[in-house]
């Protein structure tokens, strides 16, 4: 190992009030090398990140480039010194088209003075195909899925010709095979001699893609393994400091219990086709599938964000035809949107705040006088917290102060606050760290125990098994698959993700 | 890049640059020690005029009219929305009650009461246009208040209304109870009213919860479309009352009276954001921004300046509030 590193940094530390978001931290980076970066939400990952990309100051500690001590104080500085970011969350121009978005800010070829797009254009093709980008360069960007905006990041860190690509959670929201897609794409790079530095959640794709693998716990690092020594459990244990929560064994008993809703031929084009299905008392379902079957679309149906184009609803065996989501919170429903931080959560206002929402009649002095009882509003938030376990130092700060798993965990919260029939979860780990995720997903079984019916939607084949009594599968808006008890597996999960509109029923 | 900015975040607590724990603090007490030196430097240099109680009372009073509109178009403002008709509306609604008691005889009461409802009518009619139709709440908001303008020349002809106004009327305002001018009680009131329902009402949560995520808010069961409706209803109506009590000032109804009203509203709602919070709108510190103009006006008032010199201040003092208050959601910002 006597070749110098691309990249290191020593000793870098950083902290926010009173929060150490750093303590000190080392990492180096090949080149060529696809290196992992792991850590609980809160790890100190992101900040390493923002500093890397010139976003913020370290307040102590240093970065060497080819050895040679550099100081990054600006974004520009960032990309003089070729590193490249794909951010988690893209920064993409909506007006603008692929081409004008991969070469935005970048130097570009002129003739007298003004942008020579040809050229540009010709010298754009090449790394495109070298990402095997299928789109035209002139489409809007509002026109691409996911994983064709990541394609664009990619390749605008490219123009620049960077030598370390920062990519921060990048399968989050990607299909599985997007995501193997990515990991070709990554590997390709890191053959061409560019170092990756590879921040994720998922442990299988670390393991899979990295060569190396630092692990941040409480903004120190606590492991940097390579080879052999590179194991699950290993990173496991560097993540959450222990032995990790084993799985919980869910059981096939709920299937027994009364049918709480019903769902019978629910169609909204062009995304949901016809789905029926029943959910029983104390059950929790899963609801599998690629990114863009449906999922979701169909959650906003039963919660009466959306209307249904046909189709019908029952609950407690009555008609349930909710017209918005007032009409289903007051039948018992509650819903924890994927995008917690645009949809679930209000994160300038406090914890008490987001929870006493859904429950504002609740709270008030008397139904006729819209007085808030605020001290009751502050207890059942604490209660709700420390059931929850969130951690927060009070229940009186922003939300959005707080880390991703425990900010989920306060979308969760909002909800138990009132009385539930049925509680429906869309995609309740993603962006969450291990430990957060199986905390959560404690909390799920929980309720279930207490005879709350969930629907539980999630892309990660993973996640579902150990978790749901029963799951469904969805493909191109129909369910293609249902499976119950040990018949959960990822392996039938995904099989049946990708039948494609061959309906199959699986015992 | 706003990203570059929130280095400056920390809650202020940075001690390592001057720069990055001056700011934060400047964004959120600014106003405050703004005030403080403005009474200062008056009270020296003017020592007789200023520094007395009668003058405070005067501010005070003179102040009320523009408080009480500017906490209205706090609660817009907070719901997410900005409302321009709000001192189109007020001249309108002061020419309206006198109208409404001089040539059709309404009984005084009567006639307040029709005119607080026909103000939050306008209100209304904002809220369904912003909500209903989709119309840009700027847009829409400048639309109702050119044609209430129109309105405004229809009913009087553009003469004031100045023969006839009852004497009950006329005293509503000039008035005083226990040597305290019934503008500043009546200010005091709706001040009140307005902060109770804001921070302690599920209405007022709401409010603020439409404003901060309208998306986030209908997914936890808000009607975003009526809490909006009902903030421009509440904002209308404190336009009406400050019309109808600018009328009872003046003792006419007089076409453009409180056309002035709309810019030192909004300049106190923008000092008020930059006022011990984060760049977050809210009542009291809507109170602090009007007592920092209105304070501003009695001093150059008392110095004897020129009227120009009123127009620069009004027009500085709103591009000043409006960057403290981006400021202070910079530093905010988690």
């Amino acid at each position: 190992m006597a070749e110098t590193p691309f990249i290191e940094a020593r000793g870098l530390a950083k902290h926010f009030g009173g929060v150490q978001a750093l303590a000190g931290v080392d990492i180096d980076i090949r080149a060529g090398e696809v290196h992992g970066l792991v850590g609980a939400n809160g790890a100190g990952k992101s900040t390493l990140i923002k500093i890397l990309a010139g976003l913020q100051r370290p307040d102590a500690g240093r970065i060497l480039i080819d050895g040679n001590p550099v100081e990054i104080e600006t974004p520009q500085q960032a990309t003089a010194l070729r590193l490249g970011f794909v951010h988690q969350e893209l920064h993409l121009v909506p007006q603008l088209n692929v081409l004008e978005n991969i070469t935005l800010g970048a130097p570009k070829p002129t003739r007298l003075g003004i942008v020579d797009w040809r050229r540009v254009a010709v010298d754009v093709k090449s790394i495109a195909d070298r990402l095997g980008i299928a789109f035209p360069l002139d489409a809007p960007v509002t026109k691409l899925s996911t994983a064709e905006r990541w394609l664009v990041s990619i390749a605008r860190a490219l123009v620049r010709k960077c030598r370390l690509m920062v990519m921060d959670e990048p399968t989050a929201s990607l299909s599985e095979v997007e995501s193997q897609r990515l990991f070709q794409i990554v590997r390709d790079l890191a053959a061409d001699g560019i170092a990756v530095l590879y921040v994720s959640h998922r442990l299988d794709e670390i393991l899979d893609l990295c060569d190396r693998v630092t692990a941040f716990r409480d903004g120190r690092r606590v492991l940097e393994l390579e080879g052999q020594a590179l194991t699950r459990q290993a990173l496991v244990r560097a993540i959450v400091g222990g032995e990790a929560p084993e799985a919980l064994i869910a059981s096939d008993a709920p299937l027994s219990r009364e049918i709480v809703f019903r769902a019978d031929g629910l169609r909204r084009l062009p995304m949901v086709k016809s789905v029926s299905f029943d959910l029983h008392r104390g059950e929790v379902l899963g609801l599998a599938g690629l990114v863009g079957a449906g999922r979701s679309e169909t959650a906003r149906m039963i919660f009466g964000a959306d209307r249904p184009q046909g189709g019908a609803m029952m609950l407690d065996g009555k008609p349930f035809r909710p017209r918005s989501p007032v009409d289903a919170m007051e039948a018992g429903l509650g819903l924890v949107p994927e995008e917690r931080r645009s949809e679930g959560l209000i994160l300038e206002k406090s914890l008490a705040f987001n929870i006493g929402l859904t429950n504002l009649k609740a709270l008030q002095v008397s139904p006729l006088l819209p007085l808030l009882r605020m001290g009751k509003r502050a207890s059942q938030a604490e209660a709700l917290v420390r059931r929850l376990l969130v951690k927060t130092p009070s229940t009186a700060i922003p939300v959005g102060r707080l880390s991703g798993g425990n900010q989920q965990k306060v979308a969760i919260a909002k909800w138990l606050a009132r009385s539930l029939k049925i509680l429906i979860l869309d995609e309740p780990s993603r962006g969450v760290d291990v430990g957060a995720r199986a905390e959560i997903h404690r909390i799920i079984r929980d309720l279930a125990a207490e005879g709350l019916s969930t629907i539980v939607i999630s892309s990660d084949a993973e996640e579902l098994p150990g978790l749901c009594d029963r799951v469904l599968v969805m493909c191109e808006g129909v369910i293609t698959g249902e499976l119950v008890g040990r018949g959960v597996t990822r392996e039938a999960i995904l099989h049946a993700s990708y039948a494609h509109a061959q309906v199959q029923k699986s015992a | 890049m706003a990203e570059n900015i929130k280095a400056g975040n920390a809650s202020g607590r940075t001690p390592f640059s001057l720069r990055l724990s001056v700011l934060p603090f400047l964004a959120k007490y600014g106003t405050i020690i703004g005030l403080a030196i403005m009474i200062a430097v008056f009270s020296f240099l003017a020592p007789v005029a200023f520094p007395t109680v009668s003058n405070f009372v005067n501010v005070l009073n003179q102040a009320s009219l523009g408080i009480i509109i500017a906490g209205g178009l706090t609660v817009a403002v907070i719901v997410g929305e900005l409302d321009l008709s709000i001192g189109f509306s007020a001249s309108f609604l002061g020419v309206l009650v006198t109208g409404l008691m001089v040539w059709v005889g309404l009984p005084v009461p009567i006639a307040i009461l029709a005119v607080l409802l026909v103000g939050a009518f306008i209100g209304f009619i904002n809220g369904v246009i912003v909500t209903k139709i989709g119309v840009n709440s700027v847009i829409a908001t400048l639309g109702t208040g050119t044609i209430i303008v129109g309105l405004n020349f229809a009913y009087s002809s553009g003469a004031p209304i100045a023969m006839g106004v009852p004497d009950a009327f006329v005293n509503i305002a000039l008035g005083r109870l226990w040597g305290v001018p019934h503008n500043v009680l009546i200010m005091v009131a709706v001040i009140a009213i307005l902060w109770v329902v804001v921070e302690r009402t599920s209405i007022g949560q709401s409010i603020q919860a439409v404003g901060g995520n309208p998306v986030a808010s209908r997914l936890s069961g808000i009607p975003v479309d009526r809490v909006k409706i009902i903030a421009f209803m509440i904002c209308g109506a404190c336009a009406a009352l400050t019309g109808l009590l600018l009328a009872s000032s003046l003792g006419s109804g007089t076409t453009s009276a409180a056309d002035g009203y709309l810019l030192s509203a909004f300049a106190a709602v923008f000092l008020g954001s930059a006022t011990l919070r984060d760049g977050e709108f809210h009542i009291l510190g809507t109170v602090f921004g009007a007592l920092i103009i209105a304070v501003g006006f009695n001093g150059l008032a008392i110095f004897g300046a020129p009227t120009f010199y009123q127009y620069v201040f009004q027009g500085a003092i709103l591009i000043v509030a409006v960057g403290l208050s981006s400021l202070g959601r910079l530093y905010a910002a988690p």
